[in-house]
């Protein structure tokens, strides 16, 4: 099956959680268009809406929903307008999966490994019969790297590289056309989380799906990144290709943040941001940035449009308006 | 990864074995130990620690005081030799209840004969075809109290169950805030809620019979004998699960919500598993053994059966016994009682081990994991 062309537009995408202290405005207004570049990397610190934006395009949505509109296409086809039942039995896992922030827990803990890689397969009929999906569930393993004895085994007697690792192979195991990586490696010591980026890479190179890898550990992610976002207090402030964001990011959020990345080759004082990201609850008018930004002029009080600079590069900042 | 997988190498297989059983060894001990413990204490405290010995004794002096007022020729005897064959009655009829060896010795015996199920026979007790062994008096009682609160116990087990995961998917809508209001009512027992469905059901609208096992007299054929016992246990069965169902499902749902926040159960959504698949794969395996527990105390625990409720109903099961036997001083039966309870428990305990290790792999291999 060729996935070469997959494409999945996002528009307007909204995700609000209900709060005691009004909606908490988690996503707001995302407009992406992912697959264009085998990966994407999402950045952000933390709470700045990374895995609620991957929540609400892969529709795991928790129970305190508030708002959840906009669009996401696959194809041109409008995933919104599907009803669960149908989003379940035609997108979920088959279209998109996921490599969850706690690959730890994500193993049920009294099922087999094989069987709960193999489970996508059988769930949504991929297979002619249980043999098969074990048949798949092997190659699978074999391609992330994870013994094949492996497959006989409970999810406590496997380290955290292990489970990562089989998780990676259940994302892989029905072939979707995108999978969502939230975090994949931030419960894992350094060796581990070198072990399993390498891994990702290897995947990568091997596969036609497209990648979202969501972190907020810059360094990292620039091994993967074909193409980069910057969310911040729920928004997409910048979005360009990789070569040029690690570089040269326009967004005064972006540059504050790499700047804040330590580089193995040169010699630099690391900076930090003043101050904290706004509430989501009743945001600030204007640019979400402007309080803590060192280049705010008059017109931040106003909302920036997310605005196309360059070739593949768009920003949501005054300073390029 | 030629590190972890010799750390994975079968070499275990053997002394996980030997692990089980000689835990299994362990367990059964303490356990052992645990029943002649709870048994001894309830042989003293049904014996009130010996003072039992001197009422007994004061019921022989009463029943000699009152034999020699009505005896005629002994008041016709001289008033030593009258004073003698009183003594000698005395001690007789003391000596015939054993009442002569001292209460420590007698407490050794009782338990020897408690645990080897030699249950020994009641003084004034006997079951309704006369027998004064203990044992018969229980066994005659036990299947009423049996099918009274077996029937009750399995249907709010599964009821409770299957209500509680239907409203963890309901989460906060108007029926789960109606038992979580309900919840509460639980606080009274089942006998405050037996008085009133009498009152209702029986007294004013006459339709449920008043209390009893069968109607008197019984019905002659099997069909209509099960029907007249149906129609008795409407009441009783009803009176507990009244008292007892919002409880029992508040609890449960709570159970299964915290159950179904695991990132397991998110990741099983995310594969586009079903709902019930979810359930059932997801949420209902990994919690198995705690609802397992649960299951086989509320097995064990229907077997006294409630005192009071049974009591109120006229229910002639081993509540109603009990509560008979412990006015009449019937230590025997009351002891007999409990043996058997505390055997029930314990090979439920012991059987629960070796079911946790059946359905929860982590049991199996013992509490040192294999991480690599």
């Amino acid at each position: 099956m060729m996935k070469g062309d997959t494409l999945i537009g996002i528009e307007n995408l909204r995700l609000y959680f209900r709060t005691a202290r009004g909606p908490l405005q988690a996503v707001d207004g995302v407009s992406l268009e992912i697959g264009r570049k085998p990966a994407m990397v999402i950045v952000g610190e933390s709470g700045c809406g990374k895995t609620s934006l991957a929540r609400a395009i892969l529709r795991l949505l928790p129970r305190n929903v508030h708002t959840y509109t906009g669009q996401v296409h696959l194809n041109g086809v409008d995933l919104m307008q599907f009803g669960d039942e149908r989003f379940r039995r035609e997108v979920r896992w088959t279209k998109f999966a996921l490599v969850s922030q706690a690959a730890m827990n994500s193993l049920n803990p009294v099922i087999k490994v094989g069987d709960q890689v193999a489970e996508p397969l059988l769930t949504h009929g991929l297979v002619g019969g249980k043999g098969e999906a074990a048949e798949r569930a092997r190659s699978a393993c074999e391609m992330v790297g994870l013994p094949v004895d492996f497959l006989n085994r409970y999810a406590f007697e496997l380290s955290g590289g292990m489970r990562q690792r089989v998780a990676i192979a259940t994302a892989l195991v029905a072939n979707p056309a995108l999978v969502v990586l939230d975090e994949p490696t931030s419960a894992l010591d350094v060796l581990t989380q070198a072990n399993i980026m390498n891994l990702l890479k290897e995947v990568k190179q091997k596969f036609r799906m497209r990648f979202v890898l969501i972190t907020h550990d810059i360094a990292t992610s620039s091994e993967l990144a074909d193409e980069a976002v910057v969310m911040y207090a729920g928004q997409v402030v910048e979005r360009c290709d990789a070569g040029r964001f690690y570089r040269h990011p326009l967004h005064p959020y972006s540059q504050r943040l790499m700047a804040s990345v330590p580089t193995l080759r040169e010699d630099k004082e690391l900076g930090f941001i003043p101050g904290q990201p706004p509430s989501l609850i009743n945001p600030p008018p204007g640019c979400r940035f402007a309080e803590r930004c060192p280049s705010r002029f008059g017109r931040c009080q106003e909302e920036p449009p997310f605005k196309k600079v360059e070739a593949d590069h768009w920003v949501k900042c005054w300073l390029h308006g | 990864m030629a590190r972890i997988a010799e750390g994975h190498s079968g070499e275990k297989s053997g002394s996980t074995l030997g692990r089980v059983g000689r835990y299994m060894l362990v367990r059964a001990l303490t356990l052992g130990i645990s029943v002649v413990i709870a048994v001894y204490i309830t042989i003293l405290i049904a014996n009130m620690g010996g003072h039992v010995d001197q009422i007994k004794i004061g019921m022989i002096d009463e029943g000699i005081a009152a034999w020699v007022a009505a005896d005629e020729e002994l008041l016709a005897l001289p008033r030593a030799e009258r004073e003698e064959v009183i003594a000698k009655t005395r001690e007789i009829r003391i000596a015939a209840l054993g009442l002569d060896i001292p209460f420590p010795i007698r407490s050794v015996r009782y338990l020897t004969d408690a645990m080897s199920l030699d249950l020994g026979h009641s003084t004034t007790l006997m079951s309704d075809k006369g027998s004064r062994f203990v044992r018969e008096i229980l066994l005659e009682r036990l299947p009423h109290t049996l099918l009274l609160f077996g029937t009750t116990s399995l249907l709010m087990f599964f009821v409770a169950l299957f209500g509680a995961l239907f409203l963890s998917r309901r989460y906060g809508s108007k029926l789960d805030q109606a038992v979580i209001a309900l919840a509460p009512t639980s606080a009274a027992p089942a006998w405050f809620y037996g008085i009133f469905l009498i009152l209702i059901f029986a007294a004013v609208l006459r339709l449920l019979p008043f209390g009893g096992f069968v109607a008197a007299p019984p019905p002659p054929t099997m069909w209509e004998y099960a029907l007249s016992v149906l129609r008795h246990m409407v009441l009783p069965v009803s009176a507990m699960v009244i008292g007892g169902i919002f409880v029992s499902i508040y609890n449960w749902r709570t159970f299964f919500l915290i159950h179904s926040s695991e990132d397991y159960v998110e990741m099983a959504k995310a594969k586009g598993l079903s709902s019930g698949a979810i359930e059932r794969q997801h949420i209902l395996r990994p919690t198995l053994p705690p609802i397992i527990t649960s299951f086989a105390l509320m097995l064990i625990g229907m077997w006294m059966g409630a005192i009071v409720l049974e009591t109120i109903f006229g229910w002639p099961g081993l509540g109603s016994l009990l509560w008979r036997a412990m006015r009449l001083f019937e230590t025997a039966v009351v002891v007999g009682a409990v043996v058997i309870y505390a055997y029930l428990l314990v090979v439920t305990l012991f059987l629960l081990d070796i079911v946790y290790a059946v359905v929860d792999p982590r049991v199996k291999v013992g509490a040192e994991g294999r991480t690599s």
